[in-house]
């Protein structure tokens, strides 16, 4: 286990991904700045899908959950079967990535975490040891074998904003993370209409903010639970199944994304979805700019001190209204 | 304390804990001699990760706090010792002849850091095995405890920390050897004689012995009850008038230094520390011992990382999914038997009760109540509130 935690922990996904397209040197530093800054948005595309299904998991339903990264690794997996057995397109795969992910939510949420609620601690216990048994789970199907996703062809290529003479592209973004960009938004818009236009999202909100007076007002309280939580799952099923194509789909794959989905969701606040926007937009860029002029790692490292600082602070997160208690 | 009956004084000597504690230990004296040198340093290796087990318990298991960063403690005091054994290798030894460990070699250092080089010398790097964790605890500790941030938060801080220096000494190559950590490191040695592993066993037996004593101790002290009073509900002794944040602050100390010194000893055994030891993965880890074991049992973690470390020796060379095993254990012990696998051994045999004088019939208090006593009390007064935070 040990000897498997370290490679999972180098190609954590922003000390990756922004190796992944160096500055390029020399020219005009403001090109390199920008182009940094354009990838940048790429992370924060990354980091607000992967984000996304704990809002609504941690932020909505204050449950603890440590497997959030496995369902994104089982999302992965489900496009990569698909993708073998089927010849499927990528971007057909993503409902069946979110349906399989949910319905394992929802499984999950009957067995486990009802139990727990109203106990923090069990239940990041318990979902420590869900994510465990998920990772086993899925080596035993598919191996520990690194697998492959192919990004569909009419996604490759890259958006060039300026180039140099030569017509070599220095401020430029990749089609496929525009789209990540793309689809984060549309979720995040979507969700946010689920949650604040549909009875089915005032019933959440009414569970959430009032149990016991909405389960006098007839909200069947469990149902929405395990809706709530199994959404939320669904949604790292996306996450997972839209990222597959940018790295190797293994087994520990979720817990890179874990700490970082932490992360911004601290950050953001959970009182309002749109905090997670927020948040994965500071960090994301913090990250880029900051290993933009010193390196890497020590990007990594400013920021995730800045955000223990802040939750130090405002553990509430940036962007919520203070409450007196 | 002592129960007073016309004319019998009882001794407050727990003479049942002394016995068993007294067994156990000769137990674990003379089972190397009986056993193959894997098994002697598995042995060891278990032993040191149950006194980690052991530190975290203090913190979580006593005072509440569920912390992953105790990897980090025991990793930073493992680099310690590291140096240390590296710095001391003779020039024969050593890949490039020099004083300079290989890797700062490999990474175009020239001198010796100023702040490793006086790690060459024993007393120093002893110091530096208890003290650089426990500073590093103070600090952090210093800073989270003085606020109103509440559990999980606290919990996500040390997640952040894991993961930070996890980073930095990743990328910190030529003062930490990278990915691959401080290897090949000279053994421990004594005025020139090289201790066997034996003797390094029997070191780290004491050690144990040492941590759980003074555990024990401390949390059957005033002191102790305070802060599973804090466990139990913080504000109420708030509001008694002790200084919460101090206790806890002192607390996470004294335990990165138990911890920490533990990672010191766990360098001459396995000859290698990395930044392994540093991540998450290895703080679940520990995590993972105190909750199957048993929190605030002291006894509980220390049990389960040696059993669950052995099982997983044996289970190894049988299948290689021995995680889904632990991740299963988790679970159920979570959603069945939340208070740990040493809540299914019998009343009569926990530490606590071992420790506790007979009740004689027709028992009269002694005439001034120990403070202890009235700490009792006041423990007693609070509502038995769920230890879920």
């Amino acid at each position: 286990m040990l000897d498997s935690a370290l490679p999972s922990m180098l190609s954590s996904p922003l000390y990756l991904l922004a190796q992944e397209e160096p500055a390029i040197e020399g020219g005009f530093q403001m090109t390199a700045l920008l182009n940094q800054a354009l990838n940048g948005v790429g992370i924060v595309g990354i980091l607000l899908l992967t984000a996304l299904g704990l809002a609504i998991t941690f932020g909505v339903m204050r449950i603890i959950n440590l497997a959030h990264g496995e369902f994104i690794m089982l999302g992965a997996y489900i496009t990569f079967w698909m993708q073998e057995n089927f010849q499927m397109d990528l971007l057909m795969t993503i409902p069946f990535a979110f349906i399989g992910t949910a319905l394992v939510g929802a499984l999950v949420e009957l067995t486990i975490i009802r139990r727990l609620y109203g106990r923090p601690l069990e239940t990041l216990l318990a979902t420590w040891g869900l994510s465990i048994v998920l990772q086993g789970v899925v080596k035993l199907i598919f191996t520990a074998q690194l697998k492959y996703v192919r990004a569909p062809d009419y996604l490759s290529g890259n958006v060039t904003f300026v180039s140099d003479p030569t017509g070599s592209p220095l401020v430029a973004i990749s089609y496929y993370r525009l789209f990540i960009v793309v689809a984060a938004l549309l979720l995040l818009g979507i969700t946010m209409y689920l949650f604040y236009k549909t009875s089915w999202g005032r019933q959440i909100r009414a569970v959430t903010q009032n149990r016991e007076m909405a389960k006098c007002l007839g909200v069947n309280t469990k149902l929405v639970d395990m809706g709530t939580f199994a959404y939320g799952c669904g949604l790292a099923g996306i996450a997972g199944a839209v990222i597959s194509a940018l790295k190797t789909v293994a087994p520990p794959m979720g817990q890179d994304y874990l700490v970082d989905a932490w992360m911004v969701v601290v950050t953001g606040g959970v009182d309002k979805l749109i905090g997670i926007l927020a948040g994965s937009f500071l960090i994301g860029e913090a990250n880029a700019i900051i290993a933009f002029i010193l390196n890497d790692p020590t990007a990594r490292v400013i920021v995730l001190a800045s955000v223990i600082v802040l939750i130090r602070y405002r553990p509430e997160g940036l962007f919520t209204v203070q409450k007196r208690t | 304390m002592s129960n007073v009956v016309l004319g019998y004084k009882q001794s407050s000597f727990p003479a049942k804990l002394a016995i068993i504690s007294g067994i156990s230990l000769l137990v674990f004296a003379v089972i190397p001699f009986f056993i193959g040198s894997f098994q002697l340093s598995l042995l060891s290796k278990l032993l040191l990760f149950g006194s980690l087990a052991v530190s975290l318990d203090l913190v979580w298991g006593f005072t509440g706090i569920l912390s992953f960063a105790h990897g980090v403690f025991f990793t930073l005091g493992g680099y310690a010792a590291a140096y240390y054994l590296k710095l001391n290798l003779s020039a024969a030894n050593n890949t490039y002849g020099g004083e300079l460990p290989d890797f700062m070699v490999w990474n175009g250092l020239e001198v010796l850091p100023w702040f490793i080089a006086p790690l060459r010398y024993f007393p120093i790097a002893f110091l530096a095995m208890i003290g650089v964790p426990a500073l590093f605890a103070y600090i952090t500790g210093s800073f989270i405890f003085r606020s109103k941030v509440s559990g999980v938060y606290i919990t996500i801080i040390t997640l952040a920390i894991s993961s930070a220096l996890t980073t930095f000494f990743i990328s910190q190559q030529a003062y930490t050897g990278g990915t691959n950590g401080i290897t090949d490191v000279s053994r421990l040695s004594f005025f020139g004689t090289e201790i066997p592993p034996i003797g390094l066993y029997f070191l780290i037996l004491a050690y144990t012995t040492f941590v759980m004593a003074l555990s024990w101790w401390l949390t059957q002290s005033n002191f102790g009850l305070i802060l599973r009073s804090i466990n139990e509900n913080e504000n109420r002794i708030a509001f008694l008038g002790y200084d919460v944040a101090q206790y806890k602050i002192f607390i996470w100390t004294l335990s990165a230094a138990l911890a920490g010194m533990a990672g010191g000893l766990f360098v001459p055994l396995n000859r290698f520390i990395s930044p392994v030891y540093l991540a998450v993965a290895f703080g679940t880890q520990v995590v993972i011992w105190v909750a199957i074991g048993g929190r605030g049992t002291l006894v509980g973690p220390l049990a389960a990382a040696i059993l669950l470390g052995q099982i997983q020796n044996s289970a190894e060379r049988v299948t290689q999914d021995w995680q889904l095993v632990v991740g299963v254990l988790l679970l159920i012990v979570v959603l069945f038997i939340p208070n740990g696998l040493m809540s299914l051994v019998p009343k009569q045999l926990r530490l606590a009760n071992l420790s506790k004088p007979k009740p004689l019939p027709g028992t009269v208090k002694a005439a001034e109540t120990t403070t202890t006593e009235k700490a009792q009390t006041e423990v007693a007064q609070t509502e038995p509130a769920r230890r879920s935070s």
